[in-house]
C-alpha cells in the first residue's frame, strides 16, 4: 500500500505523476527547488516542499535532502520521475533504509542491470540477440582480424576504456585493419591509458526502437509494444512514434514477446525499456536498458490506452500484474514531439527566460504535457523540454496530418522553440515515407527542414 | 543620537511588556512611543515582537495610511527572517525565544537531515521578535525560522 507519494522532480514529469497520484486515491507532496518555486507543479500540488537551491546537486540530486523531505512531509513512496535519481540504485536503497517505497526497480535490481556490458551479456543469455561482436578484448592484430572476418566488415574497433562516443574507429575491410589496428591501440593507450580493444559489428542507417516492459514481483513480464525514437540529434531524441516503421508485422511480434520474455527471466522488477537497434535488414540488436518511465511514455499509452505511470506505481506497491499480454491491444499509431526551449536556427541553442504567451493545442486525439504558462520563467538550470505533443490517428498518415494540425496551434512566446522544426519535418520525404534513420538530421541539415516548414500567417 | 545595544535592549525590555497590553486593551493596530531620540513600535501583526528604530523620517510616519503602508519603514530594514539551510526537522539553541539575543554568526539551530545535523547560523545580530517554528518541527529549505530585529551594531 502506498499513501503518500514524494514526487522527486520537476517540470512535465512532476505533473503527470502528481495526476497519476490523484487519479489512484493517493496523496502526493511536490519536491522543489528555489528555481522551481513558481512551477506548474507547485502551484498545482495540495502539498510542496523546498529541498535545496537552484543547483541541482544540492538539490534534486540530493538524495539525503529528497529522503529526508519525504520523511518531513509524511510520505511513504517517492517517484524520482526521469534522470536526476531515477535509476540510482544506492539512492533506492537509502530510501528503502529509511522506510520509504522507492518507486521503480529495487536497490537490488538497478545494481544487476546498472553495467552495460553486464546487461548485454545477460540478456544475450536470456535469448536476445546482442550486436556480434569479437568475445571480449582482442589480444592482438591476428585475433582481431579473425572475429572480424567471422562477424563481417564493417566492424568497430572500440576502446575498452572508452566511452562517451570517444575512443571508436570504424574499419571497412581487412586492409584497414591491418593498418590501423596498431594505432588504435596506441591512441587508446594514450587516451584511456589502456590499449586493450574490442571488436562490434557496425550497424549504418539504423533505427532506434524500444520495448516498454513492465515486470511484476512474481516476475509475470507484459510488453506493451514498441516506440521508435529514430529521429534524434546527437543522441537527443526528438520525436517518437509507435508503432516503428522497421519491424514487419511477423517480425515485430516474435521481437516483443521474446524482449518481455526474457527481461522476466533476467530477473527485472517494475517499469522498464528495451533499447535496440535495428539495422537495413530489420534486425533488432539489444544495446542497453533503461530502468525508469521515459519522457516518450505517453506514445505507448495512446496506442495501448495503458496508464503506465499509474501502473508502475501499484507495481511497486507490490500488486500483481493487473492484466494479461492478450489484454494489451494496440490500435493506431501514436507520435510525441519534444518542444524544447532551444533555437533550432543556432545550432539548438538552449534557452531560458519568461514565458511571454502560451497557447495549447487542442482537439481529437492531441495531448499536451506541459507545465508551461504565460508569465512563467523557464529557468536556465536543467534541461530544455518545455511541452510534448502527444497525437494519435488510426494510421501513421492520419497522426501525421493531425500533428501538423495540432503544431500549428501551438504558440510559445518569449523563447525559442523546436515548433517549426517539427513542422519542416512532417513535411520531410524521409520522415513521411518512414525510412529515417538516427543519421538522417546530421545528413539534411537542420536548414534545409526549417526551410521546409509552412510559412506562419503574416 | 549614539544609542548603545545595552541601553537599547533595556529600553525594549522595560518599554515591551507595557505597549503589548495597551494594545490588546485598545485593540488598536499599533502604538509607537518615542524614549531618547529612540522609537519603539509595536504591531498587533507582530504581537509580541518589538519594534525598535532611530528616529523615522517625516515622510515614513506622516501622509495618508495607505502611502505609509506601501513605503518600507525604517524598521523594516532591520528585520531579518533566519531561514533554515536544509530540509529536514529542525532544533532551535536554548537561547533562541522571544527576546532573545543572537550574536552575528552565532549557531542558532540545526536542521537534521538523516542523522547530520546541518547548522544555522546568524547573518545579523539582534533580538528575536518572533518565532516562526518550535523544535522537532518539520522545515523545508529556505524556511524562515524566526525573525530576528537588529538593534545597533553601533548604527543607532
Amino acid at each position: 500500500m502506498i499513501k503518500r507519494v514524494l514526487i522527486a522532480n520537476r517540470g512535465e514529469i512532476a505533473l503527470r505523476i502528481l495526476r497519476a497520484c490523484r487519479q489512484l486515491g493517493i496523496e502526493a507532496v511536490v519536491a522543489y527547488s528555489e528555481a522551481d518555486r513558481e512551477s506548474r507543479a507547485v502551484l498545482v500540488a495540495d502539498e510542496a516542499i523546498c529541498i535545496g537551491p537552484a543547483d541541482a546537486k544540492r538539490s534534486y540530486l540530493s538524495a539525503p535532502a529528497v529522503i529526508s523531505a519525504a520523511l518531513a512531509t509524511g510520505c511513504d513512496a517517492i517517484h524520482p520521475g526521469y534522470g536526476f535519481l531515477s535509476e540510482n540504485a544506492s539512492f533506492a536503497e537509502a530510501a528503502a533504509a529509511h522506510g520509504l517505497t522507492f518507486i521503480g526497480p529495487s536497490a537490488e535490481v538497478l545494481e544487476r542491470f546498472e553495467s552495460k556490458a553486464g546487461v548485454r551479456a545477460l540478456l544475450a543469455k536470456h535469448g536476445l540477440p546482442t550486436i556480434p561482436g569479437s568475445d571480449g578484448v582482442v589480444a592482438d592484430e591476428a585475433a582481431a582480424a579473425k572475429a572480424a572476418a567471422k562477424i563481417g566488415y564493417p566492424v568497430i574497433l572500440k576502446a575498452s576504456a572508452g566511452g562517451g562516443g570517444r575512443g571508436m574507429r570504424v574499419i571497412q575491410n581487412a586492409d584497414d585493419l591491418a593498418q590501423l589496428f596498431s594505432l588504435c591501440t596506441q591512441e587508446a593507450q594514450a587516451a584511456f591509458g589502456d590499449g586493450s580493444l574490442y571488436l562490434e559489428k557496425y550497424l549504418v542507417d539504423t533505427h532506434h526502437v524500444e520495448v516498454q516492459i513492465a515486470v511484476d514481483k512474481a516476475g509475470t513480464a507484459l510488453h506493451f509494444g514498441e516506440r521508435d525514437c529514430s529521429v534524434q540529434r546527437r543522441h537527443q531524441k526528438l520525436v517518437e512514434e509507435s508503432p516503428s516503421t522497421a519491424l514487419t508485422p511477423k517480425v515485430r511480434e516474435e521481437f516483443l514477446a521474446r524482449a518481455a520474455k526474457a527481461i522476466g527471466a533476467a530477473g527485472y522488477r517494475n517499469l522498464g525499456t528495451l533499447e535496440f537497434l535495428v539495422g537495413p535488414g530489420g534486425k533488432p540488436y539489444f544495446i542497453e536498458i533503461n530502468c525508469r518511465i521515459q519522457v516518450e511514455h505517453p506514445v505507448t499509452e495512446m496506442v495501448t490506452g495503458v496508464d503506465l505511470v499509474a501502473l508502475q506505481i501499484r507495481l511497486a506497491a507490490g500488486e500483481l500484474m493487473p492484466m494479461t499480454q492478450a489484454e494489451v491491444e494496440r490500435r493506431g499509431h501514436a507520435i510525441e514531439f519534444r518542444l524544447t526551449a532551444e533555437d533550432p536556427v543556432h545550432e539548438f541553442r538552449p534557452q531560458a527566460g519568461e514565458i511571454t504567451t502560451f497557447r495549447s493545442p487542442s482537439g481529437p486525439w492531441v495531448r499536451f504535457d506541459s507545465h508551461l504558462y504565460a508569465g512563467y520563467e523557464v529557468p536556465p538550470y536543467y534541461d530544455s523540454l518545455l511541452a510534448k505533443l502527444i497525437v494519435w490517428g488510426n494510421t501513421r498518415e492520419e497522426a501525421i496530418a493531425r500533428s501538423r494540425a495540432a503544431l500549428r496551434e501551438v504558440e510559445i512566446g518569449g523563447v525559442e522553440t523546436t515548433r517549426d522544426f517539427f513542422l519542416g519535418l512532417l513535411e520531410t520525404p524521409s520522415f513521411l515515407n518512414g525510412t529515417a534513420t538516427t543519421g538522417m538530421l546530421d545528413a539534411i541539415g537542420t536548414a534545409d527542414i526549417l526551410a521546409a516548414a509552412p510559412k506562419a500567417r503574416a | 543620537m549614539p544609542h548603545n545595544t545595552e541601553r537599547l535592549g533595556d529600553l525594549i525590555d522595560s518599554l515591551v511588556p507595557v505597549l503589548v497590553e495597551r494594545l490588546h486593551e485598545t485593540g488598536l493596530g499599533e502604538i509607537e512611543i518615542e524614549r531618547d531620540g529612540a522609537i519603539v513600535r509595536v504591531r498587533a501583526e507582530d504581537l509580541g515582537a518589538a519594534v525598535a528604530s532611530a528616529p523615522a523620517p517625516a515622510a515614513s510616519r506622516g501622509g495618508t495610511p495607505a502611502a505609509a503602508a506601501a513605503a518600507p519603514s525604517a524598521a523594516d530594514d532591520r528585520r531579518h527572517p533566519v531561514r533554515s539551510a536544509a530540509v529536514g526537522f529542525v532544533k532551535l539553541a536554548p537561547d533562541i525565544h522571544v527576546g532573545g539575543k543572537v550574536a552575528k554568526g552565532s549557531l542558532v539551530a540545526t536542521v537534521d537531515v538523516l542523522g547530520v545535523a546541518v547548522e544555522v547560523r546568524a547573518d545579523h545580530g539582534g533580538i528575536v521578535a518572533k518565532l516562526r517554528c518550535a523544535s522537532g518541527d518539520p522545515v523545508e529549505y529556505g524556511q524562515e525560522l524566526f525573525l530576528l530585529e537588529s538593534v545597533g551594531e553601533g548604527k543607532l
